[in-house]
């Protein structure tokens, strides 16, 4: 930052600085720079106003830019940005159960024949791993699928996932529903 | 040196050439430009509603301190003060559009401060106490309860950069030292000061520059963050 920019910052300090610089000023490349010596001119502001130590540990600002950007964590108090963050998490194992469901759907309704398949694993995009083998064996029988039908649930799962990588805001309808609600395609 | 004997020894040195001036009294100690930032407040806000983000770090900046003295009226925690401080300012980004400009920006800061703070309270079943009326925004006395709970170390630390800031000052060219404190300790405008120093306004906000980049260089090391 050069000194005419420093200069600007502070004429803004004091309520001096027309319109236009303070646009140029904002428009600085390192907005970093430009904060860090405008805190420290409040800091001596303050210092020379109320006597009391910039340093007292009453830096926000941070802490403030990460919450408005929904990654803080700073504060112990629940705030909606927080909440929204551990919303999220719940996003990629419903997409799981969306399509273990759809697993279970599309291989019931295709009519595969599991009789006489023998035991097979289930196969789940992130089921939980712990009760997998107590568990009774269910009707899903993908050892029966011939090549065709393989390349189709390898499509369709693909696209489910991009889909939900992509739109997995609150609110967005999983693809799985959104193809058996329209039936486009399959 | 003093901070009040800073002061009347620029003053005086400017008084010496300008008898008639009766707006710097020596008793003067009171940020009077305060409220006048109204105008610097509004374009950031005015950018911040463009999406200026940026222009919002340095409103945190410059009212930081002062938010977390008003919430320190009312919780004692610093913890506590420091989560409600947070809260205030993502209140205020977030309201910042309801904000109509009738009232300076601080005052509506303040406001909601104080409504943080009250909430804050009567969420943990605490009586909250005091109220949140403009006047007192303007007339608030900053950092009290924070200097009050100050640790030992932190007092130390705070007498030193006072220490530091007076020797600043005092080591400043003549000329600059009393365009800096006709500003800081008197509030007068750069028009005002230009009059007073018989210069041009651009010489008046070159040496202000000039006197706050002496400064802040001198006690660079000892303005030292801790980002929370």
């Amino acid at each position: 930052m050069d000194d005419r920019l420093r200069e600007t910052l502070s004429a803004m300090m004091d309520d001096e600085a027309d319109e236009l610089s303070v646009r140029r000023l904002l428009s600085h490349d390192s907005q970093d720079e430009v904060r860090a010596q405008w805190q420290r001119w409040q800091d001596v502001r303050d210092l020379m106003h109320d006597g009391h130590s910039p340093a007292h540990g009453m830096d926000v600002s941070v802490a403030v830019r990460e919450l408005l950007d929904g990654r803080g964590s700073a504060t112990a108090r629940p705030d909606p940005a927080v909440q929204d963050n551990k919303a999220s998490r719940w996003h990629w194992p419903a997409a799981a159960m969306v399509a273990m469901a759809l697993l279970v759907g599309f291989g019931a309704g295709a009519g595969w024949d599991s009789s006489g398949a023998g035991p097979v694993q289930p196969v789940t995009a992130a089921a939980p791993e712990t009760s997998v083998q107590d568990q009774p064996i269910r009707e899903i029988a993908l050892q029966g699928l011939d090549e065709e039908q393989w390349e189709y649930m390898s499509r369709y799962l693909l696209e489910h996932a991009q889909h939900n990588s992509v739109g997995a805001g609150r609110g967005a309808v999983g693809y799985a529903r959104l193809v058996s609600a329209n039936g486009v395609g399959y | 040196m003093t901070q009040r004997n800073l002061v009347q020894a620029g003053q005086l040195a400017i008084k010496s050439g300008n008898p008639g001036n009766q707006s710097m009294t020596p008793d003067t100690e009171k940020r009077q430009g305060d409220h006048s930032d109204s105008q610097t407040d509004l374009q950031l806000v005015r950018k911040v509603r463009n999406g200026d983000r940026a222009a919002f770090d340095l409103l945190v900046v410059k009212y930081q301190s002062r938010v977390a003295s008003i919430i320190s009226r009312y919780v004692y925690d610093s913890q506590e003060v420091m989560d409600l401080t947070q809260e205030t300012f993502v209140k205020a980004f977030r309201a910042i559009e309801r904000f109509r400009g009738d009232s300076a920006f601080y005052t509506w800061l303040y406001r909601i401060a104080v409504n943080t703070a009250k909430n804050y309270l009567e969420s943990r079943g605490r009586r909250p106490q005091g109220s949140a009326d403009s006047a007192e925004a303007e007339n608030f006395d900053d950092g009290s309860r924070l200097r009050d709970t100050a640790s030992p170390e932190r007092l130390l630390q705070r007498e030193q950069l006072q220490k530091e800031l007076n020797r600043a000052i005092a080591q400043l060219p003549e000329e600059l030292r009393s365009a800096f404190l006709l500003r800081e300790y008197d509030g007068l405008s750069y028009e005002d000061i230009a009059g007073i120093l018989e210069c041009p306004i651009g010489t008046v906000r070159s040496r202000i520059f000039r006197a706050r980049d002496a400064v802040d260089k001198h006690l660079g090391p000892l303005l030292n963050h801790s980002v929370t």
